[in-house]
């Protein structure tokens, strides 16, 4: 069974050390504990399944090739690697505009399960047509957020913005993806 | 009221409850806006994308092998490069790359400095640091090569037994307190070499110090002792000169046989002179001839000095700030450190143009990177715009 990360608290557990003599073993570490969160991010972003197995498994070997790159002084390692993860996906997304225009989303980052209680089938789903209402910058903040599950400072690392602007872009956003579910 | 302008009172408020239902996976916040932004974010966070199994599987193993490259690809290849100039390597390579470094640095500012016009005449600088100087490799005060001066033939080619007059002007400069003991040595030398001394003249006194000699050094131990006097003091300069008297000696000697066999004939005619007249005229004749006879071995008694010994003038000069203490013949110490302060003012102007050069590249360089980077920033995020 996947274990979904524990939220911010996550992102504060020290960063592994890179630079040590086993960065193999430091790496696999690091693996363990992004690898759901790194997926989940990048495939809220495609909205494709299969696009996003293929950039999370780019991002993690761009990772781990350039792990000797990685300085502490730049911020935790979970910043460090969904920057590159990000980096990857928004390739992904101007390839794929080059390559279809303005086609359609694929949309399948998750039906719901037969399973599903009725009202939390629906509550999913008003959850993604909201979503889906909202512009492509702001999709990327609430899946750094809820899907990567990264404290405010390291967005602002990745995204080039203090914690407090993070904050800020955050709260609108939310405020208008609760406007949008009530719609 | 706050949705449309929230103060920041109430955005703290919400970012915290929002903080608060991810870390305890619960939306229980009094306040009912921030309760459904809680429950908002749980949901979102329970929304979020799962990968399948096999995929974590699939890169798990690939994670825990390293990424390896698939056999004969360019990533191998890349890999295998990148092995091979992997840090720890290079640092291990390092010392030895340092000590070639260290011989080559000196070795190619030496040869550029010994090359440099200015330092042709440096007087006393640079190839004066070096004391001795072989004739091989000794200078006139042109900077020009001198070639030895060799053992046998001479200006004239084609004949190996051509008569040769040399030359060799030596000039060396000592210290004023080494003059005397160069000055025996000179003497010495020449008589080690079997040759001897015509003349000399020494001065020791603090103004015009210096001294002269005219010595004769067997034409065949003309290239060792050269080199032995050479040895005694730093040399300033080295001239030779070369005269062909193979025609006079020749001439010489010819007309020397000649008056031989006159003087002969005279010899035999005056036994058979029949009249005191006749015998008178003939004695006449015998005393030109001998007197010829007598001047012409003279001469060529004179040539085969000339040309079995060579004229070697030494001029002994005192060297300059000689009299500051530990100044030395061969190489003193302030000749060191003097070296030493050229060569690091060279060393620094080679930095200084070296960085001129650098400097504006690598902020050129330094700014396209950045205008790169923004440029593929910008580009990036263009896909979500």
């Amino acid at each position: 069974m996947l274990v979904r990360s524990t939220g911010v608290s996550e992102a504060l557990v020290e960063p592994v050390a890179l630079m040590t003599g086993a960065q193999t073993e430091g790496f696999a570490e690091l693996y363990e504990r992004t690898f759901p969160r790194v997926y989940a991010y990048v495939a809220s972003l495609l909205r494709d399944r299969a696009a996003a197995e293929d950039v999370t498994a780019q991002a993690f070997e761009r990772a781990y090739r350039k792990r000797r790159s990685y300085r502490a002084g730049r911020g935790t390692t979970e910043a460090w690697l969904f920057g590159i993860a990000r980096n990857a996906a928004l390739d992904e997304l101007r390839r794929r505009k080059r390559r279809a225009g303005l086609e359609r989303d694929h949309e399948d980052s998750g039906a719901p399960s037969p399973h599903d209680h009725a009202e939390l089938a629906v509550r999913r789903e008003t959850v993604r047509a909201a979503l889906a209402s909202l512009d492509p910058r702001e999709r990327d903040l609430i899946a750094l957020k809820f899907a990567g599950g990264l404290a405010n400072a390291e967005i602002g690392r990745i995204l080039g913005l203090s914690e407090s602007a993070v904050g800020t872009r955050l709260h609108r956003t939310i405020t208008k993806l609760r406007e949008a579910c009530h719609e | 009221m706050s949705e449309h302008d929230p103060s920041t009172a109430t955005i703290d408020r919400d970012l915290a409850a929002i903080e608060d239902a991810l870390a305890n996976g619960v939306a229980v916040h009094p306040n009912p806006s921030a309760r459904e932004l809680q429950e908002l974010a749980l949901a979102l966070r329970a929304d979020a994308p799962e990968p399948e199994p096999e995929f974590a599987g699939e890169l798990r193993t690939r994670v825990e092998a390293g990424f390896p490259p698939a056999p004969g690809s360019l990533g191998a290849a890349r890999a295998s490069l990148r092995e091979r100039l992997r840090p720890g390597r290079l640092r291990r390579a390092l010392p030895a790359m340092g000590v070639i470094a260290l011989i080559l640095v000196p070795l190619v500012l030496v040869v550029s400095l010994a090359g440099s016009p200015e330092e042709g005449d440096g007087g006393g600088g640079g190839g004066g640091g070096a004391g001795s100087v072989a004739p091989e490799a000794a200078q006139d005060s042109g900077g020009r090569a001198i070639a030895p001066a060799p053992s046998s033939g001479g200006v004239a080619p084609g004949q190996s037994n051509r008569k040769i007059e040399r030359s060799i002007g030596l000039e060396l400069e000592a210290p004023v307190d080494e003059l005397q003991r160069v000055a025996d040595q000179i003497t010495s030398v020449t008589n080690r070499h079997g040759g001897f001394v015509l003349s000399s003249s020494l001065s020791t006194g603090d103004e015009s110090a210096g001294g002269d000699f005219e010595l004769r050094i067997p034409e065949d131990r003309l290239r060792p002792a050269l080199r032995d006097l050479s040895a005694l003091a730093t040399v300033r300069s080295q001239s030779q000169s070369g005269r062909d008297v193979t025609r006079e000696h020749v001439t010489a000697r010819d007309r020397l046989q000649a008056a031989r066999a006159e003087r002969r004939s005279l010899l035999r005619r005056l036994e058979d002179a029949d009249t005191d007249e006749e015998a008178e005229a003939i004695r006449t004749r015998l005393d030109l001839v001998s007197a010829e006879i007598n001047g012409l071995r003279a001469q060529l008694r004179d040539l085969r000095l000339r040309t079995n010994y060579a004229v070697v003038t030494v001029t002994l000069l005192a060297a300059e700030d000689s009299a500051d203490e530990g100044a030395g013949a061969a190489g003193s110490f302030d000749d060191a450190v003097g070296d030493a302060g050229d060569l690091l003012a060279a060393t620094a102007g080679i930095i200084i143009r070296v960085l001129a050069v650098a400097l504006p590249l690598a902020l050129i360089g330094g700014l396209g990177w950045l205008i790169g980077a923004v440029l593929r920033r910008r580009r990036r995020e263009s896909a979500l715009a």
